[in-house]
Formats: structure tokens, C-alpha cells, sequence
């Protein structure tokens, strides 16, 4: 019997397969785009919508009396438009939704001097109807107090505010920009590139090397986390310099959240494994993996907060591995909170990472 | 010359079926030994088992005289081994390809001159797809000669390829022989098993029917009385074909 050889070295094998692992993902079209186009897309679109304000535009009709203290008080609200255009055009406008609502004061005697103030609404929007009318109510009452000279009004309300941060819509989306790619990455790329990889004989011919299939997998899993870590910082990064995207601790918040992100991908990467292993043909694994991501990216506060969904849904929609990132994000950063505070919903994540690489090692098929 | 593969009663079973039934057979140190059947006939079974790819449901497989079941890492130490189908990470170029290898085996190599070997040193940069059939069966075969393989498998090394490249790949397989790698290959080419292999084995149904030299097959043949209708042609039409369009490779 000839000397039989130790095990065979797999560090370095490892190493060298991750850094071509990562090169060849650099050089895939489809990482582009959606590990790096889509999240920066999103995230300048939804950094525009943050800073849309204004939210009541007001028309005045050009032919009536715009010199009079309730059309100037209206004015310099900070959180009204005002416009001037003959009624025609206001009214086409209005119907267009382009509109809040028009406002015309008629002067119905010189002295003592007295308005009537018409208020124009729009059904389609009885919030903003709303709006208007508790805006011009709330002027009204006050020129009417004026003009019987009523400085010291029986009620009176103590207007307080708290010196609260405006949460703006970027400081929402971006965290959950962060979960879209980092799910993305972990699951299309490791499921669809698992699946060619398995079709072509390419992890055959590996095997056929002394180089572990475990050896193989980490090695894919590490390119994939080199490759989030890198979406993860052009997001923050991007959200941080062009849209104010707010870190309660500054760096220390940065690296949490990268922390967060890691621990993430390697969660995700389980069920990336899971289904790469169970079915062997693309057109299988199509439906499969969207089964999985399209649920997690509609329910789990990516775009929109869980707590507007149905309140059915919501404990369920809790419970999915995105939601847990997603809030433990949030809790760092729009909530402000402990770093600590992020262990329990990391606990739930982990749980669902390690059922299904529990369940990938049971099911896996190398062809 | 000594046994540098021995292969004892082979069985290979998938449920009731036996894709390999009971084979046995020895290659010799510095041969090329072909193994020629039919489609489904078990030779990709057969070399999968002897690569360590496989399990196999009984029997025993010896390469360099080390068992593959027991210590398949050292037998894959030894063997070089090309896949039907070219088998490579995409998007990795030749010499990245080469050297990503060279680390699965824990060897150090020159990726150019690899490539210069097999006549690929001004494909370093492209990506395998970007090769034409024959320059990836060639990149493919100098893959397997990474780990200065004792014996290299070829399967099916030259399907696909036209009558240059083929010629092209026979020549190469010889140099590599010549600097004393055994070589086990299957194919379905008569013509190739002829030329090529010093020795043969015929598999049909997971059987061995026959094992000998090529000159000794035919030399059975026709000590059982067996006549081919003789024509007198000194040319067949592949002659005529390479004598219209050269020898020499075309490759982009």
C-alpha cells in the first residue's frame, strides 16, 4: 500500500476560489444591475420623495379681490402653495387632482369692512378638503377676533411641540433598500448560479479535485457576502452623502448596521442553499425562489411599514426572516434605539437561518 | 509493465437497474486505454466510479493501488479528469481558471505555460465560451494535467470536433502518453479507437464483451471466417477531405 496523503489543505483553495468567485460576479451583468443599479434607483427615487413638501396647493381666481387680510394670512402658511389662474383653468385643474382647493373672498361691505369667504373642495380627496377648511376656519376665527378686538379670547390652546426629527420617507426606505438587496444577492444569485454551476458539470469537475464540496459552498457564500457588504455600503453611503439618511451614532451606527447586514446575508444564503439543492433546472427554481422573495419584499416593510397591512396579516408578516432584519434596522436607526435592543429580532433571524441550512444539508443534491 | 488501475467485479446499481454489471479489467502503466460502446452503454458510469465521482454498488477500484472508496482524496490527487461537457466557473478567464485550480489541488504551476502546451497562450484573457470546440476540449485537457496526474480520463475528448481539431487532439493526447501519463478515454469513433488506444474494451449494457489490442479484434475477427466485401479504394472520403482542406487547425 502506497503512503496515503493527510487530508487535503482546503484554506487556501478556499481563499483563491472566493477571490475568483468574486471577480466573476464583477463581471456579470445581472450582479450590476440588481445588486448595484436597482437599490441606488430606488434609493434617489424614494430620497425625491422625502423631500417633495407643500402638500396643499390653493388657487385663487385671478379676477377676485386678493388684497385682504384672510387671502394674506393664507399666504404665509409655510405649508401652503398658492397659485393665480382665471376660475376655468382652476377648476380643470382641481378636477385633474392637480389642485387642493380654490379660495375666493368677496368684500361685502366697505366699512365696517366685511368678507365672505367660499371655499371650493374637491370630493375626490376629503383629506385635503379637510385640510383646507380647518385652515381657513382656523384664519377666519382669528381676523375675526381681530376685527372685534378681542385680544384675550375665554379659550385659548397652549401649543406645544416636541423637539422631535422629522422622519422623512429616504430614513423608511432605505433600510428596507438594505433587505431588498441583501435578500436579492442571497437568493437569486446563489440559487440561479448554484443551478448553472450544477447543470454545466462545473462543481463536478471541482469535485473531482481534492477540494471539499463544503470547501466549494463557503467559498461561493463568501464572494456573495464580499459583494453585499459592498451594496450594503453603497447604499448607506449614498443614502448618507446625497439624502441626509439619519445614523443616531454616527459611525458606530454604520458599523452596527453593517454587522446587521451580515448576519442577514448569512441567513439568507441558508435558503439560497436550501433551494439550490432541491430542484436542478432554472425553470423549476423560477417560481420557487419568487414564491419565497416576492411575499417577503411586499410584506415585510421594505416599501411600506408593516403596520399598514391588515391586522390578520400582521403577526405572520412579523415572523418573516426580512421583517426581522428590516426592524432590527429601523430600531438603530429611525427609532434611534440600543444596539441591544436589536438581539432579539437577530435571534429570530438566525433561527431561520439555521432551520434552513439545516435543511439544505438534508436535501442538497450535488446533480 | 505494472497495473496502474485495477477494477474488480464492478457493480453499479440504480434501484434495479444496473448501468455497470460485474466488470472487471487492468490498465497498464503508459497506456492508452479506450473504452468504445454505445450510448447508455455504462462508460461514463464506469470512468465517474474510477474518477471518484461516484459510489459504486460493489466491487473494488484501484488506482496507483489505492482504493477509491477508501481514500478518495488521495486518488484524486493522482487523476487528471476531463467531462463530457467542458466544465468551467464562467466568467473566469483561462490563466484565473488555471490558477483557481492549481489551489483546489495545493500545487503551484505556471498558468502560461499550461496554456502554451496546448497551444492556448493567446487565449490567456478570454473566457472559456469565448473558445471554439477544439480549444476548449484542448484547455480542458491541459486542466487535467494540473496536478502532474499519473493517469488522466478523457470522455469523449473528440465529440463535436471536425476532422482537424480531432486530428489536432489525438496529436496532444500522444505527447501528453509520451511523457508518461496512462491515458483512459471513451469514444465512439472506431477510427479514433484504432489509431489511438494501445489497448481496448468494449461495453455494451454495462458488460465487457471484449478486451484486446485493436489489431488483435480484427485479427479474431477474421480467423472466424468473417469477410468485409473488399473494395479497392486506397482513399476514403476524409482523405479526400483533408487533402482538400489541409491538415492544419482552423481556429479563430
Amino acid at each position: 500500500m502506497k503512503k496515503i496523503y493527510r487530508r487535503p489543505h482546503q484554506i487556501r483553495a478556499f481563499f483563491v476560489m472566493m477571490k475568483y468567485f468574486f471577480l466573476a460576479q464583477t463581471r456579470n451583468p445581472a450582479t450590476f444591475a440588481f445588486g448595484f443599479l436597482f437599490p441606488v434607483v430606488f434609493i434617489s427615487i424614494f430620497g425625491l420623495i422625502g423631500n417633495s413638501t407643500a402638500p396643499l396647493t390653493i388657487g385663487f381666481p385671478a379676477t377676485s379681490n386678493l388684497n385682504n387680510p384672510i387671502i394674506t394670512a393664507i399666504k404665509q402658511q409655510s405649508i401652503v402653495k398658492t397659485q393665480v389662474a382665471p376660475e376655468t383653468q382652476l377648476e380643470k385643474d382641481m378636477k385633474k387632482g392637480n389642485l387642493s382647493g380654490i379660495i375666493s373672498v368677496k368684500q361685502t361691505s366697505q366699512n365696517p369692512p366685511r368678507y365672505q369667504v367660499n371655499v371650493i373642495t374637491s370630493t375626490a380627496s376629503p383629506q385635503t378638503a379637510a385640510d383646507i377648511t380647518s385652515l381657513v376656519n382656523l384664519i377666519v376665527d382669528q381676523e375675526n377676533l381681530r376685527a372685534a378686538g378681542v385680544t384675550d379670547p375665554t379659550i385659548t390652546i397652549k401649543k406645544q411641540q416636541l423637539a422631535g426629527r422629522q422622519i422623512r420617507y429616504i430614513d423608511f426606505a432605505l433600510p428596507g433598500q438594505m433587505g431588498f438587496a441583501l435578500l436579492s444577492t442571497a437568493i437569486f444569485g446563489t440559487v440561479f448560479g448554484l443551478i448553472y454551476l450544477k447543470k454545466a458539470l462545473v462543481l463536478k469537475r471541482m469535485f473531482a479535485t481534492p477540494t471539499r464540496a463544503i470547501t466549494i459552498l463557503l467559498a461561493q457564500g463568501g464572494s456573495r457576502l464580499i459583494m453585499a457588504v459592498l451594496q450594503v455600503l453603497l447604499i448607506l453611503i449614498l443614502g448618507i452623502v446625497a439624502f441626509k439618511f439619519y445614523l443616531p451614532h454616527g459611525w458606530i451606527t454604520f458599523v452596527e448596521l453593517l454587522i446587521l447586514s451580515i448576519i442577514a446575508l448569512v441567513a439568507f444564503l441558508g435558503f439560497g442553499y436550501f433551494m439550490a439543492g432541491l430542484v436542478n433546472d432554472e425553470n423549476a427554481a423560477g417560481p420557487m425562489v419568487n414564491l419565497i422573495t416576492l411575499p417577503q419584499f411586499l410584506l415585510s416593510g421594505t416599501f411600506f411599514p408593516i403596520t399598514d397591512l391588515p391586522n390578520w396579516l400582521q403577526p405572520i408578516a412579523n415572523f418573516l426572516p426580512l421583517s426581522f432584519f428590516n426592524a432590527a434596522v429601523r430600531k438603530i436607526t429611525t427609532e434611534g434605539g440600543d444596539f441591544t435592543q436589536t438581539i432579539p429580532l437577530m435571534i429570530g433571524l438566525i433561527i431561520w437561518g439555521a432551520v434552513m441550512y439545516i435543511l439544505a444539508a438534508k436535501t442538497f443534491k450535488w446533480e | 509493465m505494472t497495473d496502474i488501475i485495477s477494477v474488480k467485479n464492478l457493480i453499479k446499481q440504480y434501484g434495479n437497474f444496473s448501468a455497470v454489471n460485474d466488470i472487471s479489467f487492468s490498465v497498464k502503466e503508459g497506456e492508452i486505454f479506450g473504452i468504445l460502446g454505445p450510448n447508455g452503454a455504462g462508460k461514463t458510469t464506469t470512468l465517474e466510479i474510477m474518477e471518484t465521482l461516484k459510489p459504486l454498488t460493489s466491487g473494488e477500484v484501484l488506482i496507483d493501488n489505492i482504493d477509491v472508496t477508501k481514500h478518495p482524496w488521495d486518488v484524486k490527487r493522482r487523476i487528471g479528469v476531463q467531462l463530457q461537457s467542458t466544465a468551467f466557473y464562467p466568467e473566469v478567464k483561462l490563466t484565473e481558471l488555471l490558477d483557481m485550480f492549481a489551489a483546489m489541488y495545493d500545487v503551484t504551476i505556471d498558468p502560461m505555460e499550461m496554456l502554451r502546451e496546448v497551444e492556448l497562450e493567446d487565449k490567456a484573457k478570454s473566457y472559456v465560451k469565448q473558445l471554439s470546440g477544439g480549444q476548449q476540449q484542448r484547455f480542458s485537457i491541459a486542466s487535467t494535467l494540473i496536478n502532474q496526474p499519473k493517469v488522466i480520463f478523457l470522455d469523449e475528448p473528440t465529440t463535436g470536433l471536425d476532422p482537424q481539431a480531432r486530428i489536432h487532439l489525438w496529436e496532444m493526447v500522444r505527447k501528453i502518453n509520451k511523457a508518461g501519463v496512462t491515458i483512459v478515454m471513451t469514444t465512439h469513433y472506431m477510427d479514433e479507437a484504432e489509431q489511438l488506444c494501445d489497448r481496448l474494451a468494449i461495453m455494451d449494457h454495462g458488460k465487457i464483451l471484449k478486451i484486446g489490442t485493436p489489431k488483435a479484434f480484427i485479427q479474431d475477427l477474421l480467423k472466424t471466417g468473417f469477410k468485409k466485401e473488399i473494395k479497392q479504394e486506397q482513399a476514403n472520403l476524409e482523405d479526400v477531405f483533408l487533402n482538400l482542406t489541409g491538415r492544419q487547425l482552423r481556429e479563430g
